[in-house]
């Protein structure tokens, strides 16, 4: 391992006197009476450069571009008609006020959070499991609702666990950092898994809290900018301290594992709990009290049973002649007659029994016992080593030949039998059915099978039983008995132990609980009773409460080395924890641990946080950063545009107590947020980029923003907040990745369909695929900023996927059941200010009509398009009403989902 | 022309005029200039410029999911026979990381014979009869060597130069650095047979270039490229009338407020509508003669790697720059000696079409092929020492040497490069490393890979990182 050293940039100045790691100062600025400081820098810079700002966007497009930016989603008619009448400024910071309060805020802004944390779902790699971690998401939006002040956001990310008196929430926060990728594929070696997952944990932290990439002085001393190799293990030492999160399951098998928080049970589901609690004390109870008279009623029993078996016909076991194994098994024929294989134990086996004298003279049934013995796991009763922890038998065939001559059976019943491996497949000639007995392990098992005819033994006769056992994996019966019966087996049933403890005069302790035992599990009550106690014991597990992945400390921390070339492997001298001496002090006061660095982020002279907070925020905003490389102040990074204003805003943040809500508010009620977009000849011949801000961008929305932005279009969307992650549609075979325990994608039919981005499902290997098409990273490692592309797959994803289209429908569906509107024109404009906020402008009007009309005229001709259009919702809780207007407006709904405009904050 | 129209053309040419990034400028150019959403107005898929005269223009990168063994297909290792079944030395055992194996194995020879073919002589499994009729057209590199011995990571680091997420993968690069040929399909395409390999889909994705470069899957289930067909209900021509009023729309707001952006998401609809056609048409193999089917043993309907190998001829042909297949089902901790058969059953036939019928159609000398993997495997046995049954024995991950085979544009055929030692463990001449061979794929188009850079948080990466030397030994 190497990595590329950057090449030196002419002009570029010397790490040490960066601008970047030097503290911002409040640069100072004519105060003016109502200028938002923002517009003061602009302004400043624009006239140097003989521009200035634009007039204020049209009222309608100001709105729109608020709440896109603020809580993601276009306003809804009813919610722009304030600012529509009276757009004051007054109005306007009402509506800011508002947004800012909205808990959709949080949803919106997360997005760009967890593209930093590299938050997902699943592990990556490999299989690519899930985990559960969602509730981290969920800290995240809580976080920026309620205004948490940015040093407390930090700090408890970083260092949660390790606040005095952590509490539940600032554990939560700790999920930041146990979010890398993590290789769960058989044969990885743990400990490159961790050492992958503290590196990403260090680089992550740069990143995302200064601005700094330390990935270089992994190898080596960082060429360009002030950290050296020692410093960045020094670093390193700081998250060296946490748990292996992998856990060898067997042999070379891992998986993922590491520490977790119980999240505490919801309302709903205490209640649950509680009941299901109750009702298994009351079965309990029951079971108690029957037990207790159930003493007098076994003695009832045993006297008429007894009286039964000595009239009944008996069981006779026989006496083994020869017994044969392929495979290369060895046996030994235990005292009563049953055969014990073991040794050898082959893929399949055929056993063949033969006995030689039969002390019956006529047969009407066998019985083939499955005992257990010691030898096997879970004494069996099958041998099976493909699962050792299933000690299973798969008995292909049974059959009996006397004297050469095949019997035929016409029935068979077995004790138990397992799912799809019925006793019967052992005598249907079929050689791939069988019988099976999972998951009833460590229990001696029986099958009776019933001749067609009775069978007439002479003395000599030769009985030849054959039981082909070739399923594989060595699933056979590891010891066996085989007895006959004359006459009607099924008159006195009982396993052959409970007959004979019957028949005993004298009984000890162990028979006496045996037939106790046996008798209680035959009551029908008491059987009833146990189903019902399993049932609700299931239920109750299945409400355990829910998990999170978080951050802890081990009690002995590891010693931390530096690694030469970055291999693990080899080490190099011993490092302590500790920060770059080229950034501010680590004051002495501070513990050297994780908490310690989180406090040192966050101390008002580190130069960096601040700025890289504000700079990002204002590329959210405005399009692009004031440092255009946002995940690198470093030497070799753009300088910024507009220096003052990022530490004018730097120093705003710190002082008004880390307030992101603030820096936000100032942003968009600037007149420089507020101005027009419309994009001049005199634009593009002086400033075609718009670095200086003549005028407001126009940027394509994040894939999430697109998808909530349609949703509240259709009117489908659904507010539910927080919780595990949902699954909206997606084409099939998606998900298809190689090895174990492979999860599947099951669409939700039920409000989860229409939930916000952000609680959809991200799976590393396989990222909801419009997300993906929209330039959504995996998420596998920390991603400042997405590109932004413009693609004919993106064409598509809007005209055809499934989402999209139902959400069309819905769309159609709403414009018809607007009350109101008498024709189609104004049809038309209620959709327009739905999807885009605006009215529509006479030509726009003109051209749906006209569509409108032959689409109709088609739908006439060919009226079978309609159900078949309709049936593309799968699950729309829209009225059906009127298909063939919604056949008709989906065109509308279509294209207006589709329009530049509609996905573009502009 | 509506008002929309000319303005959108107006447009066009003042942004271009302003912003000096005319077509061509891009790709390369822009490597130093990171500002996308400026660069993707005026067409990042624009044709660019090599650094020197290529030796071909397309790439068909077949990729072995799970690692086959080289000692079974292309490595012949008579002393390793001869030692079947004895104690593996030390040096192959001790302090080495293997996946699986940990008690100190034995050795396993093959039990498949070896045949000479051609007239360079270049040894084959006798499982590959196929291939060996156009050895002469193959290059067999023995001593490929890589640094990772888990699937998920090893493959990222074929493609991506790098054992974790985040970086493009080799199509990616190239779509980057070449620009498309076509204007009617994505420029890298990827084929998969079985399921999805252990890195998912961040084998072909963009990392952290522009993602209007990271491989398309063209699937052989559903859609062919997703959400290409239109919902039920919705005819060809609802589909033309719908993207006409869109575009209608989009040329009004681009009248009002100038933005280029929109000139070319009309584009990019009026791209989506065509390959609406042009896809099903590419994927559709019943218009090919019927012995060109059977000579790749190909069936239309079917999800086969034949059917993949058939694909990717019809994509180059189209002038998809990048074809990647994945085909999945070359793991073999067991079973070694029954499943290389069937496996090389299923590529042999293929490939050999493959080759032949490039030659053909004169695409050959432009198109390199490479069949590889993210691994070998060990010389030594895995599984019970005691039971050598053909269907139970198999071989662990192995990244110290193993091979791959490259033909096509610019590779000299009917040779094998560099020796593995006479156990097949490890390169005792001519090493060469993955990043070796990724240099030596972007050299065949015309690209240096240490020219090949993107500036990404403070650093210009290239796909071989600060490593890579060009296999010149296989080339023309």
């Amino acid at each position: 391992m190497g990595f590329l050293p950057c090449y030196w940039v002419v002009g570029s100045d010397s790490p040490a006197s960066h601008w970047a790691y030097v503290s911002p100062e409040r640069p100072k600025f004519p105060r003016l009476n109502d200028v938002n400081p923002i517009d003061h820098f602009i302004t400043e810079r624009l006239n140097k450069s003989g521009m200035r700002l634009s007039r204020l966007a049209d009222p309608e497009k100001q709105l729109r571009r608020v709440y896109l930016d603020l809580i993601g989603r276009p306003p809804q008619p009813d919610e722009s008609q304030s600012f529509l009448s009276s757009p004051t400024d007054l109005e306007y910071n009402s509506i800011v006020d508002r947004l800012l309060a909205s808990p959709q805020y949080g949803e919106k802004w997360a997005r760009r959070w967890l593209d930093l944390a590299r938050y997902a779902d699943s592990n990556g790699f490999q299989a690519d499991q899930l985990r559960d971690s969602w509730a981290y998401r969920d800290w995240v939006i809580e976080a920026f609702n309620s205004g948490m002040p940015l040093d407390k956001f930090t700090v408890e990310q970083l260092a949660g666990d390790l606040l005095p008196k952590s509490t539940v929430s600032q554990k939560i926060a700790t999920g930041f950092h146990r979010t890398p990728t993590c290789n769960v594929e058989a044969g990885v070696h743990p400990e490159s898994n961790r050492i992958n997952q503290v590196i990403d944990r260090v680089n992550t932290t740069g990143t995302v809290f200064l601005g700094t990439t330390f990935e270089c002085a992994q190898c080596h001393d960082h060429k360009y900018d002030p950290i050296s190799m020692k410093e960045y293990y020094q670093l390193f030492a700081f998250f060296n301290n946490t748990p292996l999160e992998v856990r060898n399951t067997s042999g070379v098998t891992w998986d993922f594992y590491g520490p977790k928080l119980d999240l505490p049970l919801s309302p709903l589901k205490l209640g649950k709990m509680n009941s299901l609690k109750d009702e298994m004390k009351a079965c309990e109870l029951e079971k108690k009290s029957i037990k207790r008279s159930l003493g007098v009623e076994q003695k009832e029993w045993e006297n008429e049973i007894l009286d039964e078996l000595k009239n009944a016909p008996k069981w006779e076991v026989f006496d083994v002649g020869e017994f044969s194994a392929t495979g290369g098994s060895s046996y030994t024929v235990k005292q009563d007659q049953s055969v014990l294989v073991h040794g050898e134990n082959p893929d399949s086996s055929t056993y063949s029994i033969i006995i030689k004298d039969s002390n019956l003279d006529r047969i009407s049934s066998v019985r083939l016992e499955a005992l257990l013995d010691v030898s096997m796991k879970k004494n069996g009763p099958g041998r099976n080593f493909g699962v050792p922890e299933n000690p299973n038998f798969v008995l292909n065939e049974f059959s009996l030949k006397v004297d050469g001559r095949k019997v035929i059976f016409s029935d068979a019943k077995a004790s138990f039998s397992q799912k799809k491996f019925d006793v019967l497949g052992a005598i249907d000639n079929d050689v791939k059915s069988g019988w099976a007995v999972n998951p009833q392990f460590g229990k001696a098992h029986q099958a009776v099978f019933t001749l067609k005819q009775d069978l007439l033994l002479e003395k000599g006769s030769r009985l030849e039983f054959k039981l082909v056992q070739h399923h594989g994996g060595g699933r056979t019966i590891g010891r066996l008995r085989l007895s006959g019966i004359e006459g009607d087996y099924s008159k006195v049933n009982l396993p052959t132990e409970i007959q004979s403890i019957l028949l005993m005069d004298n009984r000890n302790d162990a028979q006496v609980n045996e037939l106790a035992g046996y008798y209680a599990s035959m009551h029908p009550r008491l059987k009833e009773l146990e189903s019902r106690l399993a049932d609700l014991k299931k239920k109750l597990d299945d409400i355990d409460p829910e998990t999170t992945l978080i951050m802890s400390e081990m009690n002995k921390p590891r010693e931390t080395k530096v690694m030469m070339r970055g291999d693990y492997l080899t080490l190099g001298d011993k490092v302590s924890p500790g920060t770059p001496a080229a950034l501010h002090v680590f004051d002495d006061s501070l513990p050297k641990n994780r908490l310690g660095l989180a406090q040192w982020l966050v101390d008002p002279e580190n130069p960096l946080t601040s700025r890289v907070f504000v700079n990002r925020w204002w590329s959210a905003f405005m399009g692009r950063g004031i440092v255009e490389t946002q995940e690198d102040f470093g030497s070799q990074g753009e300088i910024p545009s507009h220096p003052e204003l990022l530490d004018w805003l730097a120093i705003e943040l710190v002082q008004k107590g880390w307030s992101m809500k603030h820096i936000h508010k100032l942003i968009v009620t600037s007149h420089t947020y507020r101005q027009s977009s419309i994009i001049t000849k005199s634009h593009l011949k002086k400033d075609p980029a718009n670095r200086l801000y003549a005028r407001a961008p126009r940027v394509r929305m994040s894939a999430e923003m697109i998808r909530d932005s349609a949703l509240a279009t259709s009117g489908l969307l659904e507010t539910k907040m927080f919780g595990p992650p949902v699954y909206p549609p997606q084409p099939e075979g998606i998900w298809r990745h190689v090895g174990r325990n492979a999860p599947k994608f099951l669409p939700a039919e039920n409000e989860n369909r229409f939930r916000r981005a952000v609680y959809v499902v991200w799976r590393r290997g396989a990222p909801y695929a419009s997300f993906v098409n929209f330039d959504a990273p995996d998420r596998g490692a920390c991603v400042v900023d997405r590109p932004r592309t413009n693609t004919p797959l993106q064409a598509l994803t809007l005209l055809n996927d499934q989402a999209f289209v139902e959400m069309g429908l819905a769309f159609a569906a709403r414009i018809l059941q607007e009350p109101g509107l008498v024709n189609d024109e104004q049809r038309i404009q209620f959709a327009f200010r739905v999807a885009l906020a605006r009215s529509a402008k006479q030509v726009e009007v003109d051209y749906l009509k006209v569509l409108l009309i032959k689409r109709k005229n088609e739908l006439i001709k060919s009226p079978k398009a309609i159900d078949a259009l309709l049936s593309e919702a799968k699950w729309v809780p829209f009225k059906t009403s009127n298909p063939e207007g919604i056949a008709k407006w989906f065109t509308v709904a279509n294209i207006l989902l589709n329009l530049d405009e509609a996905i573009t904050k502009g | 022309m509506t008002p929309g129209q000319y303005y959108l053309k107006e447009t066009r040419r003042e942004f271009l005029k302003y912003t000096g990034t005319g077509i061509g400028a891009l790709g390369l150019a822009s490597a130093l200039n990171n500002n996308l959403y400026a660069s993707s107005s005026a067409d990042p898929m624009a044709l660019l410029k090599p650094h020197f005269l290529p030796k071909a223009k397309n790439v068909i990168y077949i990729h072995l999911v799970g690692g086959p063994s080289h000692l079974e297909l292309f490595d012949h290792k008579p002393e390793l026979i001869k030692r079947d079944g004895q104690k593996c030395p030390d040096h192959m055992f001790k302090g080495k990381q293997l996946a699986f194996i940990r008690d100190h194995p034995t050795l396993l020879g093959t039990r498949f014979k070896y045949n000479k073919y051609g007239q360079g002589g270049l040894e084959l499994s006798e499982h590959l009869p196929l291939m060996g009729k156009i050895a002469d057209h193959l290059a067999v590199v023995k001593t490929v060597r890589t640094e990772q011995f888990n699937h998920a990571p090893a493959q990222l680091f074929l493609h991506t130069g790098f054992e974790r997420f985040g970086r493009p993968g080799i199509g990616s690069w190239i779509s980057y650095g070449l620009g498309s040929e076509n204007r009617d399909l994505p420029s890298y395409v990827v084929l998969i047979t079985g399921s999805v390999a252990g890195a998912g889909n961040s084998l072909w994705g963009s990392g952290f270039l522009p993602t209007l470069h990271q491989g398309v899957e063209f699937r052989s289930q559903g859609d062919p490229v997703l959400f290409l067909s239109n919902p039920k209900g919705i005819s060809a021509r609802n589909r033309r009338d719908i993207i006409s009023g869109i575009n209608f729309l989009n040329e009004t707001a681009l009248a009002d407020v100038g933005d280029p952006e929109i000139a070319t998401r009309i584009a990019q609809y009026e791209l989506a509508y065509r390959m609406q056609a042009s896809v099903p048409e590419l994927m559709s193999i019943n218009s090919e003669t019927s012995s060109t089917l059977e000579a790749y043993g190909a069936k239309p309907g079917n999800k086969s790697f034949a059917n993949n190998c058939l694909l990717a001829r019809r994509l180059v042909e189209r002038g998809v720059r990048f074809v990647q297949l994945f085909d999945q089902g070359w793991d073999h901790h067991s079973g070694l000696f029954d499943s290389i058969p069937k496996k090389a059953n299923q590529l042999d036939r293929p490939v050999a079409a493959l080759i032949a019928d490039l030659r053909e159609r004169g695409l050959l000398d432009e198109t390199l092929i490479v069949i590889g993997a993210e691994f070998g495997r060990t010389p030594m046995l895995q599984g019970l020492s005691n039971n050598r049954a053909a269907n139970n024995v198999g071989r662990d991950h192995h990244k110290e040497a193993y091979s791959m085979v490259f033909a096509g544009g610019g590779i000299r055929g009917g040779m094998s490069y560099g020796e593995t030692d006479e156990l097949g463990y490890q390169a005792v001449e001519s090493p060469v490393h993955v990043h070796d061979i990724n240099a030596t794929i972007l050299h065949q188009l015309g690209l240096n890979h240490e020219r090949l850079t993107y500036k990404y948080q403070g650093r210009k990466f290239r796909l071989t990182d600060v490593h890579g030397e060009v296999v010149n030994g296989i080339l023309t």
